[in-house]
C-alpha cells in the first residue's frame, strides 16, 4: 500500500471547504511574493545594468607601473631648477612575462597590453588634445569596439586609427580621411581613419585607438603603460587583483571596485534597503498565514476532535496544518511570481526605462523558497494547538 | 461467566481545575463480556459518559485499571493509544461528528485511511456492502449536511464499523433522533453487533433503549448502583424492577 498521507488529503479538503478564507490568504501571499519578486528583480536588473555600464566595456583590473602616478621628488628641497619637478616613469618593461602569467589564470578572461599617452590633432586651424591608446585585438575586444562601431571597420591595420564619435564629430572626420597625429615631442605621424566608434561614455568617445606597436614607437614607450584585464566574474576582480599583486612590487594592481567605491557603496545600501523591505513583506505574509490558520484551527476543532478519537495522532493533527501552510505558500508564491512577471512586463513597457529586469532562476526561486518556508513555519502555530487539542474536550462540549 | 473483554477495577476519575477537585467516578469495578450489549444508565451527572470515555481510552482515569483483552491501558498516554483506538475501538456519539468536508463514503472510510492510507478496491466494495446493509448506499456521494439526522447517525455507525473493531462505544446514539428513527437505528446497531461479533457498550438515559441490552449497569453519583441481567431475568421483569424503585446508595 502506498505511503499513508491522509493528512495531506484532509489538508486539501479543509482548504477547499474554506474557499473564501483560502482565496484571501493565497491572494495575500501572491501579492507579497509579487512585490518581493518585482522589487528584487528590478533592483538586481538595475544593478546589473549599472555595473555593466561601468565595467562592461572597461578593464576590471589594470596592472600599472608601481609609480606611474606623477610624484614630487623630495618635496620642498628642489633647489636645482634644471631637474624636472616630477618623475614620470610610466612603463612596464617586462610586460610580456606578466601577460603570460595572467593569461594562465582561468578566472581571467581577457588580457590586453596597452600603450597610452597624450597626443594632438591639428585640423582646420584648431589643435585638439587627444588620448591615444595603442591596443592589440584583445584591447579592442575589451572595449567592445566591434559592437559600438558607427562607421568603417573595427580592425586596426598598420596605418589606421579608430576614433571616438565625439572626437570625430568635432574634427568632422569620417572613415577614409587622412590626418596627422602629433606627440608631445613634436613628432608627427600620418594616420588614416579606419572607423568611428561610440562607447557611450564621455571619456571613451574622446579616445583614439592605434595598433599597439605603432603607439609604442610613436609615444616612445619601450614596454607598455598598462596591462588591462577582464575577469569572468566581475565581483571577483578585487580578490583576483590582490592575489596577483602579492609579491610583485614593481607593478600595482588596481581593480574596478577600488576605482568605484562610491558606486559600490550606493549599490550595497540599495540592496540592504530592498532586503529590509522584503524581510517585512515576508514577515507580514507569515503573520497573516499564522492568524488565518489559527482561526481555521479553532473552526476545525470538532473535526480534529473526532479525527483524534478515531486514531489520528497529535503529530498527524499537526501535519494537517503544516500541509495547509505549505500548500498555501506554494500556490500563493506561484501566482505571485506570475503577478510579479506581469508587473515587470508592464513596467518595462513604460517609456524611458533603459535597464532590464533580472528574471533569473535565483530571483524567481528566492521569494518562492522564502514564502513557502515562511508559510510552513507560520502554520506550526495552529499546528501546535491542533496537536494539543484533547478529543474529549470537543466531544464533551458538543 | 462468559469470556470477559473489558475488565475495570477500582476505577476513579477526579477532574482537577486549579485548586478545585471534582470527583466523578468513585472506584468502579465492572466486567463486560465479549460480544455482549451493555447499557450504562443513570441520571445526568452520574458519570456514565465519563466512564464510557475512560473505557474508550479517550480520557485517562485518575487511578484504577482498565484491562482490555488482558492488557491494562489505564495510565498510558492517550496519544500513544491512537493506533489501538483506531483498530480496536469504534465510536458512535450523540452528535454524528461527521467531517463536513468529506462525502458519506469518505467519512466511513476515514478510520481506515488513518490506519493504512487510501483504501484498496476490496475495502471499498466491502464498505459499499456495509452501506447497503445499513440502508445508506444511495447517499454515499452526498455530504453530511445534505442528509437527514437518522442517515447521519447511520453513516457514523458505518464509520465505527469500518475497521472491524472488537468494541463499539456509543454515547446516546439515538439521543438526537426522533423516536421512530431512534428505534430503527438502535435495532440496526443490535443486528450489526450480532452479525459482526462486536461488543457494544452504550450510554443512554432512555429506559426503553436500555431494555434492549443484555446487561444494564446503573450508575448513581459516580458509583455502580445496580446490575440488571436481562438475559437471565427477561426484559419485562427488569422493566418492572426499574420502574418500582429508584436506586439509592
Amino acid at each position: 500500500m502506498a505511503k499513508n498521507n491522509y493528512e495531506l488529503m484532509i489538508a486539501v479538503r479543509f482548504l477547499k471547504k474554506g474557499r473564501a478564507q483560502t482565496l484571501l490568504i493565497i491572494l495575500g501571499i501572491a501579492m507579497g511574493v509579487a512585490v518581493q519578486f518585482f522589487l528584487a528583480s528590478l533592483i538586481s536588473g538595475l544593478q546589473i545594468s549599472l555595473i555593466d555600464k561601468t565595467v562592461g566595456a572597461a578593464p576590471h583590473i589594470s596592472v600599472l607601473p608601481a609609480d606611474s602616478t606623477p610624484e614630487q621628488l623630495s618635496p620642498g628641497v628642489n633647489k636645482d631648477s634644471r631637474k624636472p619637478l616630477y618623475s614620470e616613469k610610466s612603463e612596464i618593461i617586462a610586460w610580456q612575462q606578466y601577460a603570460i602569467d595572467l593569461k594562465a589564470d582561468p578566472l581571467i578572461s581577457l588580457v590586453a597590453p596597452v600603450a597610452s599617452g597624450p597626443g594632438f590633432i591639428e585640423r582646420g586651424g584648431i589643435t585638439v588634445p587627444v588620448v591615444l591608446k595603442g591596443v592589440t585585438a584583445e584591447g579592442l575586444q575589451l572595449y567592445k569596439v566591434k559592437n559600438s562601431i558607427k562607421e568603417g571597420t573595427s580592425e586596426l591595420a598598420g596605418d589606421t586609427a579608430l576614433f571616438g564619435k565625439k572626437l570625430a564629430d568635432k574634427l568632422a572626420l569620417s572613415s577614409g580621411d587622412k590626418i596627422f597625429l602629433r606627440n608631445n615631442r613634436g613628432e608627427q605621424i600620418f594616420v588614416r581613419v579606419g572607423g568611428v566608434f561610440d562607447l557611450g561614455s564621455a571619456a571613451g568617445d574622446e579616445l583614439v585607438f592605434l595598433s599597439l606597436d605603432r603607439a609604442r614607437s610613436f609615444l616612445g614607450i619601450n614596454g607598455v603603460s598598462a596591462i588591462e584585464m577582464q575577469v569572468k566574474n566581475v565581483f571577483s576582480a578585487e580578490k583576483t587583483a590582490r592575489r596577483h599583486a602579492r609579491g610583485l612590487d614593481r607593478v600595482k594592481f588596481v581593480s574596478w571596485q577600488e576605482k568605484n567605491r562610491e558606486l559600490l557603496q550606493a549599490l550595497s545600501s540599495q540592496s540592504s534597503s530592498s532586503n529590509t523591505i522584503q524581510f517585512f513583506v515576508i514577515l507580514s505574509i507569515s503573520l497573516g498565514i499564522a492568524s488565518v490558520l489559527g482561526i481555521a484551527a479553532v473552526q476545525k476543532q470538532r473535526q480534529l476532535g473526532i479525527l483524534k478519537a478515531m486514531g489520528t495522532t497529535n503529530k498527524s493533527a499537526a501535519k494537517i496544518f503544516i500541509f495547509q501552510g505549505f500548500i498555501l505558500g506554494l500556490i500563493g508564491s506561484f501566482l505571485g511570481i506570475l503577478g510579479g512577471l506581469a508587473l515587470g512586463v508592464m513596467f518595462m513597457s513604460l517609456p524611458n526605462i533603459n535597464f532590464g529586469f533580472d528574471f533569473s532562476a535565483g530571483m524567481l526561486l528566492t521569494p518562492v523558497f522564502f514564502a513557502v518556508l515562511a508559510s510552513t513555519i507560520a502554520s506550526t502555530i495552529p499546528a501546535r494547538s491542533a496537536a494539543g487539542l484533547s478529543p474529549i474536550e470537543v466531544i464533551r462540549n458538543g | 461467566m462468559a469470556d470477559t473483554i473489558i475488565s475495570v477495577k477500582a476505577l476513579k476519575k477526579t477532574y482537577v481545575n486549579g485548586a478545585l477537585e471534582t470527583p466523578v467516578l468513585f472506584g468502579l469495578d465492572l466486567d463486560i463480556a465479549r460480544n455482549s450489549f451493555t447499557a450504562l444508565i443513570g441520571p445526568s451527572g452520574s458519570g456514565k459518559s465519563t466512564l464510557l470515555n475512560c473505557l474508550g481510552l479517550l480520557e485517562s482515569p485518575t487511578s484504577g485499571s482498565i484491562i482490555i483483552e488482558g492488557r491494562d491501558y489505564a495510565g498510558q498516554e492517550l496519544n500513544s493509544l491512537a493506533a489501538f483506538r483506531n483498530s480496536c475501538i469504534g465510536f458512535v456519539f450523540q452528535f454524528h461528528y461527521l467531517l463536513p468536508e468529506f462525502t458519506c463514503l469518505e467519512n466511513i472510510l476515514m478510520p481506515s485511511w488513518i490506519r493504512a492510507g487510501k483504501p484498496g478496491y476490496d475495502l471499498e466494495s466491502r464498505t459499499l456492502k456495509l452501506m447497503d446493509r445499513i440502508g445508506i448506499l444511495g447517499i454515499k456521494d452526498k455530504y453530511p449536511e445534505q442528509i437527514s439526522g437518522g442517515q447521519q447517525q447511520r453513516v457514523s455507525i458505518a464509520r465505527a464499523l469500518v475497521n472491524k473493531p472488537k468494541i463499539i462505544f456509543a454515547d446516546e446514539p439515538t439521543g438526537n433522533l426522533d423516536t421512530e428513527t431512534g428505534e430503527k437505528v438502535l435495532q440496526l446497531m443490535k443486528e450489526i453487533n450480532a452479525e459482526n461479533n462486536t461488543t457494544l457498550v452504550m450510554v443512554t438515559h432512555d429506559r426503553e433503549v436500555a431494555l434492549k441490552a443484555d446487561l444494564i449497569v446503573e450508575l448513581v453519583d459516580g458509583k455502580i448502583c445496580r446490575y440488571f441481567n436481562i438475559l437471565k431475568k427477561g426484559s419485562a421483569a427488569i422493566a418492572k424492577e426499574l420502574e418500582e424503585r429508584a436506586c439509592k446508595i
